[in-house]
């Protein structure tokens, strides 16, 4: 009986070991998950605006690099192009968004710029930080008259996250660190 | 690119490297620079590495090549590039190992675990003045807070922004409990809406606690942020909400975010620690590799300065072995290298000088035995050189002419081997033996050679030559064919006794005559008859030995008699057909045969005497044909070239009993003859007929029998002083027959 007992609580605790195991390593390759979760476009006043959902799961170089106070960047490219017969598609329009995320050791808070515009906004976790980088709304992509009616468009994004401030060459000659991360190209399309 | 080039291109790669290890050396201290001009180090130095690996290769491969081809000063090279590589390369390496020592501990004291810690002090010193700083400003705000409690929204605004005056801050805001603006005071020019209080603030206000926090402005520096509930703690979701924003001092200010920049500055120095010594490293080795590399071809470029020299001296020395005199080594240094090479091409000079007196002195001895060859060629003396063994050193045409033997290709022979072929020689050697095997050295002897043709008289010398060295002298012969010469003084004799006989005898024989038939007329009539008959037959017999007497005595005087030569144009041909018509007349019993050059034998010549000539020879022939069985005669013309002009040749053979043996050599002498009736000048005569027109007579037996004359007459003037070629072109002649 006793041993019956014995054995149930070694399997148990086993269980519990392996779940428990099971789920950091989930929470980890969740948290290192960078990935564009959704995305679509939407006409308002004539202006199409873009929203994107990101995972914005950082790796433990980009983790560390922000915490020794090395800005990270994040920037998000954009791509239109138009459907043509007979011959491959043109590019309508390019764009790149730029955000920095840095830690400022002496307020002890997470300061989000968006390089484009100059905004800073300041977090007190990183936590809200990435939460605030991760869902970007209503960006104005293009205007509606550049696209024709009927005519398919595809849209393609790509996030990436790089560790700036770092000089090219040592980027070049340590390339075996995980310097920087990419999501791969996120497309649809539309019609107007 | 030429060669020209090439030490300029050098040279620019060497002040570029130069440059980039400068600019290496000035932006180590500055990691920021250092990333920033890193990139352009790295291309120049590889740049470099890459040009200097593909010049080394090539340099390499040539040295490969030329010490499998063997080329002179190929192994010296190696070992000299292989030396001074090694030379460098240790000190090289050495300082490679305590220069990443020191780099990676230099790299590495930076971050002492104290400076993090002054640092983080630092940090917290800065954090502390600012907290005393926040916490006063969070009084201030809960003071404004308390004092705007109850106001009516009407003059709200009015207190607040005196509020805000009394309180140095730089905005002061009221906001509902939804978050909306209800009341902003701003001290700065306010460009559009104003900014919405961030959501975190909201939520912990409403949670009833005071909300202050440092926040980096985004102009730069720290603002104060601080928030609380107005009204009382039952309604906390509902009661408004002062948001208030206050500068840091600008002191305070600018010490913290020192703090703070260094604080960073260290973070990111510490986070690229391990990159900056890896790149550090690498751009180290990427220096040490090119100077290396250029230590390495410097050695190639120092060892061909060193071995171009040694190559040139060998390559010289193998010129002058196969004897190229000519050679001059370039003088490149004046150490002890290029006073060797000033040595060698003095020493190559003399040899040349030396070897051109040489040759000089060669070809006044090659000039001296060419004009002695050339004298000896010409000379009608006869010159045999032998070596101490009889072996034939030299021997001139004379010689061979003399002796009938060709001795022009006999040179290195041994006598002994040449007289097994030739008679003459093998006489002549009989002779020359007894003086050697006597030891005799120096002698002169006239000696008589039996040829075919007749005797040869030669007078003959031997003279020893000097000895010189190891080699014996030899002996020198040197020998005249004298028979013409002899011939002549006894033909001046003859004639001397025919011109006497003629002139002693012919004058009495006509009174002789005279008188005789003078007695047997007056004594006829008056003797009886048989002293009649006896006077009868003495005087017959008087008068018929008179006139034999005379018709001899004619004969020596015509062979006495020596008139001028009038030469025409005669076609021996022709004289030849007239002549064996005269005697096929005379005599058709014999059968005649002629053989006749069918280009014509015009000659230029006493046509009487020739005539004569063919006559004796023809009257010869038939008188030796008397009595013989199918008598035939048989006349033969060709013309013969020979060196210097041409001859022709007429040949008279009979099918007789040929000449007697003892009279070989002896045909053509006056009173010689082996017929009863001859006087012995038919053949003297001819004889002297062919030589007064510079021709050659030669009469001897042939070998199926018969005896054969042949004469060779010159065809003009310029060929009387030819030599008569002994082997003769035979050619088809025309045969006729009478």
């Amino acid at each position: 009986m006793h041993a019956t007992s014995g054995l149930h609580a070694v399997l148990k605790r086993t269980a519990v070991l392996l779940c428990g195991v099971l789920l950091v390593a989930t929470a980890l390759a969740a948290d290192e998950r960078f990935a564009i979760r959704n995305a679509f476009a939407e006409p308002v006043g004539g202006i199409w605006n873009l929203n994107v959902i990101i995972e914005t799961g950082l790796s433990k170089p980009a983790l560390e690099a922000l915490a020794e106070g090395i800005p990270l960047t994040l920037l998000l490219d954009v791509q239109i192009s138009g459907e043509r017969r007979f011959l491959p598609d043109s590019t309508i329009a390019e764009l790149q968004q730029r955000w920095e995320l840095a830690f400022d050791a002496l307020s002890e808070r997470y300061v989000v710029t968006n390089l484009n515009s100059g905004a800073q906004t300041t977090y007190a976790s990183l936590g809200e930080a990435l939460e605030a980088l991760s869902r970007i709304r209503n960006l104005p992509l293009i205007d509606g008259d550049l696209l024709e009616a009927g005519r398919r468009y595809d849209i393609g994004l790509r996030a990436t996250v790089d560790i700036g401030g770092l000089p090219g060459a040592v980027k070049l000659l340590i390339f075996w660190r995980d310097w920087s991360r990419s999501t791969d190209w996120y497309t649809w399309s539309i019609r107007p | 690119m030429t060669r020209r080039w090439v030490p300029l291109a050098i040279g620019a790669g060497v002040v570029t490297w130069v440059v980039a290890l400068a600019l290496l050396a000035v932006t180590t201290r500055d990691s920021q620079e250092f990333g920033r001009l890193q990139p352009w180090i790295l291309v120049i130095n590889a740049a470099g590495v890459i040009v200097l690996l593909a010049l080394l290769a090539g340099r390499l491969g040539e040295l490969l090549r030329e010490r499998r081809e063997q080329v002179p000063g190929s192994r010296l090279r190696m070992r000299s590039v292989g030396m001074l590589s090694i030379l460098v390369l240790v000190p090289l390496l050495v300082v490679f190992t305590f220069s990443v020592l020191f780099l990676t501990r230099g790299i590495d004291s930076w971050f002492h675990a104290e400076v993090r810690q002054g640092l983080s002090d630092a940090l917290g010193l800065s954090r502390a003045a600012l907290d005393l700083r926040m916490r006063e400003y969070l009084a201030r705000t809960v003071k404004i807070a308390h004092d705007l409690e109850g106001r009516h929204a009407g003059t709200l605004f009015a207190e607040l922004d005196d509020a805000r005056r009394g309180s140095e801050a730089d905005e002061l805001a009221v906001v509902s409990a939804g978050g909306r603006l209800e009341a902003y005071s701003a001290a700065a020019l306010l460009q559009g809406m104003p900014p919405a209080p961030p959501d975190e603030i909201l939520l912990q206000v409403r949670r009833g606690q005071p909300y202050v926090s440092l926040d980096p402005a985004a102009s730069g520096g720290y603002i104060i942020r601080a928030a609380v509930g107005m009204g009382q703690e039952s309604s906390l979701q509902s009661r408004r909400i002062l948001v208030a924003v206050y500068p840091v001092p600008q002191r305070l200010a600018d010490l913290a975010a020192a703090v703070q920049g260094a604080y960073q500055q260290y973070g990111r120095l510490s986070y690229l620690r391990e990159p900056l010594k890896i790149s550090f490293v690498l751009t180290l080795s990427l220096v040490l590799l090119m100077a290396l590399l250029g230590a390495v071809y410097g050695a190639f470029f120092f060892s061909d300065r060193l071995v171009q020299p040694v190559q040139d001296l060998i390559e010289a020395t193998r010129a002058v072995a196969k004897g190229d005199f000519d050679t001059q080594v370039p003088r490149a240094s004046t150490d002890e290298v290029g006073y060797l090479v000033t040595s060698f091409n003095d020493m190559t000079r003399r040899l040349a000088r030396a070897r051109a007196e040489a040759e000089a002195s060669r070809t006044e001895v090659e000039n001296e035995r060419t004009s002695l060859a050339v004298i000896l060629a010409r000379l009608s003396t006869g010159v045999v050189s032998l070596e101490s063994d009889l072996t034939i050193r030299i021997a001139n045409h004379a010689a061979g002419d003399i002796l009938g033997a060709d001795l022009s290709d006999s040179a290195g022979q041994p006598l002994e081997k040449v007289a097994q072929e030739h008679e003459l020689v093998a006489q002549f050697l009989a002779i020359l033996l007894p003086h050697v095997e006597a030891g005799q050295t120096e002698w002169r002897e006239q000696v008589s050679l039996r040829a075919a043709s007749g005797r040869r008289e030669i007078m003959c010398a031997c003279t020893a030559l000097p000895v010189e060295g190891n080699e014996s002298g030899g002996l020198v012969l040197v020998f005249d064919d004298i028979t013409q010469l002899l011939h002549a003084q006894r033909e001046a004799a003859w004639g001397e006794v025919a011109r006497r006989l003629a002139h002693e005898i012919k004058n009495p024989l006509t009174p002789i005559q005279l008188s005789a038939e003078r007695v047997r007329r007056r004594l006829m009539g008056s003797l009886d008859e048989r002293d009649a008959e006896v006077l009868e037959r003495a005087t017959h017999t008087i008068v018929q030995q008179v006139e034999a007497m005379k018709q001899m005595v004619n004969a020596f005087s015509d062979y006495a008699r020596a008139p001028a030569v009038e030469l025409t144009s005669v076609d021996v041909n022709k004289l030849a057909r007239e002549a064996i018509d005269l005697y096929h007349a005379q005599d058709a019993r014999v059968h005649f045969e002629l053989e006749l050059e069918p280009e014509g034998a015009v000659i230029e010549a006493d046509r009487g005497r020739v005539r004569q000539v063919l006559n004796n020879l023809l009257t010869n022939s038939l008188e030796a044909l008397e009595g013989r069985p199918e008598p035939a005669v048989t006349v033969c013309t060709r013309r013969v070239p020979a060196a210097g002009g041409c001859f022709v040749e007429l040949v008279v053979r009979d099918n007789g009993p040929g000449f007697h043996q003892d009279l070989a050599g002896q045909m053509f002498d006056p009173y010689v003859t082996s017929k009863p009736k001859g006087t012995g000048l038919g053949l003297a005569i001819v004889r002297k007929i062919v030589e007064e027109h510079g021709g050659r007579i030669q009469a001897d037996n042939q070998a199926a029998g018969g005896a054969q004359v042949r004469v060779w007459l010159p065809v003009d003037e310029a060929s009387r002083g030819a030599t008569v070629p002994r082997e003769t072109r035979k050619q088809e002649p025309r045969r006729e027959h009478a």
